[in-house]
């Protein structure tokens, strides 16, 4: 087990650098200069040539590599240029006795720190993603057991018939149709806000993106889950329990369920590293400050510091969740073994 | 003698794909007696395991219509009819059911107590914990060792063996008036067939229930049945006590099942087939003996040294292991001769075959091919001999490219290794060959799903003579098949090598068959080879201790048994 | 029972009839299914319509402003249009106070002739009508000829970067299973990083970066959409390709086309492709669904299409504002046939998905 997890992070390595090569490659590479990026606001030449030399694209490109991946290494925290002190900036405040923090990778746009902005924005995120995630599962789980068993059926077809029709809508259709009428026309939820106060945010702003969410959401979990239902109900161990005399609703809700757990493990587990990103849709439309939000935010101003902090971290919080799967694979199913 | 059940004009049908009706059970009616065993005996597509699972109703409800006037006697009531609650109670009650596959039949996620333990808790009054303990006495009763422990494990855990001995515990955990046993041996090795034969003949006495055993194999049908019941294409053609059935079989079909089978105490020059019995007026069934051996004077084509092959398996952080599949096989073919190959699953058996003809990559040892290392020669080299060792696999769906058409398949390796002039004479020679293993000439235009198992067989010989080997693996190429046909592609096996001189290295399970068809017989158990010899002489007069078991195992049918009496 | 069934449909089949192969026998299937055929019906007539849409067939002037602003959809024409009724009513000349500035302005005398011209243009300007069979945007742009313009850009992303997305994936996913071995490890490696960045984060970094390249600035538009897309989604079609191709590479038909001595090459595109390609076909047809949706959004967010280009998501993206005054249709025309054509697309995906699978013969 503990040789298993020691295994798996090894095996992270080279894929973290494989994310770190991508993103060095899309933004420094093809992404080109971010003085050319910026220069729409910034006319002056010597102006534009201080901040390239500030962010070290004047660099080569072995040694702006360098400076990224020591930025990824102690998280966006430091960066190279303030570490070694190019510009004397921290030896002048040691000298006046003062304290000199290494400084923190900064938006483009805004000139704040990006490890900051990125924390503060995934409260809101999972404020809204995390009661869709659990709602959106159990409900799935629920009614795909019951469309299941009526397998075959007129009532299966046409629900299923409901959930592609559902399916083909827009998410856009839905958020600008529901936010017009619950919010503007009928006042039942409040049209957008945030305060920051969590109680507040889940009981008055929250509700409404997240039964949004739920309800665009399970049209296609319940066609999904269905059809894991339906192949298990298939196996050969299912005859072995009507033949033992278990009732079909009790084959469904112990044998069929227990061992169709295994796949909807497999698919929350792999939904879950999306919550972080949330929704950016719903965050735009009720302006919720989260983490979808800042990333849309960013890639509309090409503040590339904010994307490629948010890029990474996201990266490393997925391969840390895969591997928690993995290892929730463990109590589903015993026919795992950790080799 | 009283029935238990009494199964009556019983008509299934089922619905296929895009409308069309399928009947499968065509009027069936047999009886099961009290404290009997009945076999219900037929090739696949019989009908034999759609009537059995008509007596329970476990038939696919959204296909399978059970005619109205169809009827299945127990204890007064008729089970076509009864309510699906009482029905219930009936299923693993009175009657119980074992599987073919214990692996796929067992619940993966549940531990085998837990799944014995719940079918005491649905029909007995039991609580938790007496169900939990009378389940240890059960799995100790169908000879699982160590059942505490065993009752933990899940099904994954254990040996097919085990496993369907599980089944077995569960099965009769109710003291059931029926067990229904739906070919519960034929996915288990022989030995592993032996026992678990025993012991269900053991617990059919010892409980006093009645046995449905529905098999495909008469010789199995010898040893644990009073009653045979011999089913074809959904309908019965003959049916009566086990002695009549195989001293004085009346149906033709019966005739010929009991002798296409090859068994291991003759060797006819051809097996008869099911049209030497259901033509009009009866060919002579063949009785002279073939001979079989190696003799010193053979010149030997292919000649194995110290071959071994072992796999790697990944281990902990960065090691890996190395697990022997066949460590050190040796062993030489003689020209126009036959090697068997036999040994239980696992025995490394068919790996041998794929390492000499570089199908695997071998870790050491020499394959000598007229003189020449075929190990050692490069890619390139080996070219030239690729064509000369063909093999036909063992399952005729999946060895022929389903998107290809048998001339297709047949012109493939002619065009490959440049034989023939130009198309038009390959298809010429496609057109000869497939005519030589008895299929017609249309053939040439049609897909591999259009054809029967053994039809599809010859096509996969066919492909091998295209290139006219030397020495053809055939690997388990007849197992798959019914009895039957089985026998038309022995006969032609030989037919060929007759005619071609071709060497043969025949792998299978089935010792009667390695018997009937081989001059030489290898015996290998987990990747070592156990005993080479003449099969005359390894039939007769095992050397070793394993050797003896398995040739212990094989099902004798009803000759041996009534010599033995 | 499974194995009984089989049985009995093989023993059932007819076996001299001249030979349909597996695709001719999928389509025999496939047009059993009565709601696959309807579903197929409605995507072709949308790929004649995007077809008609290029070539100027149809919706050829669908920039023509030929209504008032926000047109009243034909069926409502009684209903009020602030909007629409203030911009007629607006004459732009009457609003320019008239100054003479013949004396500084060399071109004055031509002033006269200019305006005369004007007058006549004017008079041959059909007026803009009132209502409009389905409504008219702000612009006075019949919506119904704007959704058909919008489809061909939304469907043309879709199909284009869901057919490269499959060969991307498919290539990939081919070499990875049926070599194995190093190169399979490397692009396992690859399949990783892509995968491990969650699927929106990375579009929208792609957008971030395609979008403001200066380097791409000329490729802007359309194209970008496609490569973006196609560059992001190829990730699920390699994983499936990859598990078939490593299924198959271990079945005894390609050990016997290695027996006979077929290439690497040989096995791996004559031998097995043809055995997998129904998955690719049904990954293809899910994908184009999966990439209109996405497109929709992108366009909408201002990342995709350009804005002088018009597709189902910069439809939404008026409309919305548009919803609040009150002018309901030009999001119901976008959200409507897109509805329509994805529902038929996963739909027909379904059917062919039933229709293909290997499993029921």
């Amino acid at each position: 087990m503990l040789a298993y997890v020691i295994r798996r992070l090894w095996q992270m390595i080279p894929t973290l650098a494989g994310v770190m090569l991508l993103i060095f490659f899309l933004f420094n590479w093809v992404g080109g200069d971010p003085a050319l990026v910026l220069s729409g606001k910034i006319t002056n030449k010597e102006q534009i040539e201080n901040i390239r030399k500030q962010l070290g694209v004047d660099q080569p490109y072995y040694k702006q590599l360098g400076y990224f991946a020591f930025e990824v290494a102690n998280g966006f925290t430091c960066t190279y240029r303030s570490y070694v002190d190019a510009d004397g900036a921290r030896a002048k405040l040691r000298a006046e006795g003062k304290p000199a923090p290494c400084q923190a990778v900064r938006s483009w746009a805004t000139n704040e720190e990006v490890p900051k902005i990125l924390v503060t924005r995934i409260g809101p995120t999972l404020t809204i993603m995390l009661p869709v995630l659990v709602l959106e599962t159990i409900l799935g789980v629920i009614l795909a057991i019951g469309v299941a068993y009526v397998r075959g059926t007129l009532t299966d077809r046409m629900i299923m018939m409901v959930c592609t029709v559902a399916m083909s809508i827009s998410f856009l259709v839905y958020i600008i149709v529901a936010q017009y009428y619950f919010g503007f026309k009928w006042g039942m939820f409040p049209v957008q806000g945030w305060t920051g106060n969590f109680w507040k945010d889940l009981t008055t702003y929250a509700p409404l993106p997240i039964m949004l969410a739920i309800f665009v959401g399970l049209a296609p979990a319940l066609r999904l889950y269905r059809s894991f239902f339906l192949d298990e109900i298939n196996h050969d161990y299912v005859r072995t329990a009507r033949a033992k005399g278990v009732a079909e609703k009790v084959v469904m809700l112990k044998h069929v369920l227990r061992n169709a757990m295994i796949p909807i493990l497999t698919n929350v587990g792999i939904a879950l590293p999306g919550i972080f990103v949330g929704s950016f849709l719903l965050e735009t439309f009720f302006s919720i400050p989260g983490l979808g939000r800042e990333i849309l935010v960013a890639v509309n101003r090409s503040d590339f510091p904010v994307i490629k902090a948010a890029t990474v971290y996201l990266a490393m919080i997925t391969m840390i969740i895969n591997l928690l799967v993995d290892v929730m694979y463990k109590v589903v199913d015993p026919r795992v073994t950790f080799k | 003698m009283e029935n238990l059940i009494s199964v009556q004009n019983l008509n299934v049908k089922f619905r296929l794909d895009g409308g069309k009706i399928f009947e499968a059970v065509k009027g069936v009616s047999f009886d099961i007696p009290k404290n009997s065993t009945v076999a219900l005996v037929g090739e696949s597509g019989s009908g034999k395991s759609v009537s059995a699972m008509s007596i329970i109703r476990l038939l696919p409800k959204e296909q399978a219509i059970v005619s109205p006037d169809s009827q299945v006697l127990f204890e007064g009531r008729n089970l076509l009819t009864v309510p699906e609650s009482d029905m219930r109670a009936i299923r693993g009650g009175a009657i119980s059911v074992i599987f073919q596959e214990p692996m796929t039949s067992l619940n993966p996620v549940f531990t085998c107590g837990e799944q014995i333990a719940e079918m005491l808790r649905l029909h007995t009054s039991l609580t938790s914990k007496q169900a939990w303990a009378r389940a240890e006495e059960l799995l100790n009763e169908v000879g699982i060792p160590n059942p505490h422990l065993r009752m933990r494990s899940y099904p994954h855990e254990m040996s097919g063996g085990q496993q369907q001995r599980v089944m077995i515990a569960m099965a009769i955990a109710c003291e059931p008036k029926l067990l229904i046993a739906d070919e519960p041996t034929t996915a288990l090795d022989v030995t592993i067939q032996k026992q678990i034969l025993d012991l269900i003949a053991a617990l059919q006495e010892k409980h006093h229930m009645s046995v449905l055993f529905i098999t495909h194999d008469l010789a199995v049908v010898g040893e644990i049945a009073n009653h045979v019941v011999v089913m074809q294409s959904g309908e019965i053609q003959e049916k009566g006590v086990v002695k009549d059935i195989f001293e004085r079989p009346q149906h033709p079909y019966t005739k010929a099942l009991l002798s296409c089978r090859p068994n291991v105490e003759s060797r006819p020059m051809r097996l008869p087939v099911i049209e030497d019995f259901m033509g009009e007026g009866l060919k002579p069934v063949h009785t002279e003996q073939r001979l079989r051996g190696f003799k010193p004077e053979d010149n030997f084509i292919l000649e194995v040294k110290n071959l071994s092959k072992h796999f790697k398996l990944k281990d902990g952080l960065f090691k890996t292991r190395d697990v022997p599949a066949v460590a050190s096989a040796s062993f030489k073919l003689a020209k126009g001769k036959t090697l068997g190959l036999v040994g239980e699953s696992g025995s490394g058996k068919t790996t041998v075959g794929l390492t000499l003809m570089r199908l695997h990559d071998a870790t050491g040892g020499e394959v000598l091919f007229d003189g020449v290392d075929l190990l050692k020669l490069s890619e390139r080299d080996f070219m030239k001999y690729k064509r000369r060792i063909q093999i036909v696999f063992q399952n005729p769906y999946a060895s022929l490219n389903p998107r290809f058409t048998v001339g297709q398949i047949l012109i493939e390796p002619m065009k490959i290794h440049g034989i023939g002039k130009n198309d038009d004479e390959r298809v010429a020679m496609a057109m000869a060959l497939l005519k030589r293993v008895g299929m017609p000439e249309v053939s040439f235009y049609k897909y591999p799903h259009e054809f029967s198992g053994g039809q599809r067989q010859r096509v996969a010989i066919a492909r091998c003579l295209t290139m006219k080997p030397d020495v053809l693996i055939c690997d388990e190429s007849v197992s798959a098949l019914d009895v039957s046909v089985q026998a038309q592609v022995l006969n032609l096996l030989q037919d060929l090598q007759d005619e071609y001189q071709m060497s043969y290295i025949f792998i299978s399970h089935d010792l009667a068959v390695v018997k009937y068809i081989s001059d030489q017989v290898m015996v290998m158990s987990e990747g070592n080879v156990i005993e080479v010899a003449n099969a005359d002489d390894i039939y007769l007069n095992p050397q070793q201790e394993y050797t003896r078991k398995l040739l212990g195992s094989i099902p004798k049918g009803w000759h041996a048994e009534k010599a033995a009496a | 029972m499974s194995a009984v069934m089989t049985e009995a449909a093989s023993t059932a089949a007819p076996l001299h009839q001249p030979s349909p192969g597996l695709w001719t026998l999928a389509w025999r299937r496939l047009k059993r299914d009565r709601v696959g055929m309807v579903a197929l019906v409605i995507v072709v007539f949308f790929l004649l319509l995007m077809a008609g849409s290029y070539t100027g067939l149809v919706a050829k002037n669908w920039s023509k402003e030929v209504g008032v602003s926000y047109a009243n959809p034909s069926f409502m024409a009684g209903a009020e249009n602030l909007e629409g009724s203030k911009s007629a009513a607006a004459d732009p000349q009457a609003n320019v106070p008239y100054v003479d500035l013949s004396d500084i302005d060399p071109l004055a005398p031509r002033y006269k002739e200019w305006e005369e011209r004007t007058a006549k243009i004017k008079i041959t300007e059909t007026p803009r009508a009132e209502t409009l069979p389905f409504g008219g945007d702000k612009w006075g742009r019949d919506v119904i000829l704007k959704a058909v313009k919008g489809a061909e850009t939304s469907i043309f992303v879709g199909l284009v970067a869901a057919f490269l997305a499959t060969v991307i994936g498919t290539v990939l996913g081919a070499l990875s299973g049926y070599l194995g071995g190093r190169i399979g490890d490397a692009l396992e490696w690859f399949y990783n990083v892509f995968t491990s960045i969650p699927y929106i984060l990375l579009i929208l970094a792609f957008a971030a970066v395609f979008g403001s390249s200066p380097a791409l600035a000329e490729y802007k538009g359309v194209g970008m959409v496609v490569a973006i897309l196609a560059l992001t989604g190829w990730t699920g079609i390699y994983r499936l390709v990859r598990a078939e191709y490593i299924k198959h590479a271990s079945r005894e038909y390609v050990k016997a086309a290695q027996a006979i001595g077929a290439s690497h090459q040989r096995r791996m595109f004559v031998h097995i492709l043809p055995n997998v390609s129904h998955v690719c076909l049904v990954q293809l047809s899910q994908h184009v669904v999966q990439f209109i949706k996405a497109e929709v959004i992108l366009s909408f967010l201002g990342l995709g299409v350009p804005v002088d280009s018009v597709s189902w998501g910069t439809m939404l993206a008026e409309a919305q504002a548009e919803l609040v005054i009150g002018k309901w249709w030009q999001l119901a025309a976008a959200g409507l046939s897109m509805a329509v054509l994805v529902t038929a697309f996963s739909m027909l995906t379904d059917s062919l998905r039933d229709a293909l699978d290997p499993k029921i013969k």
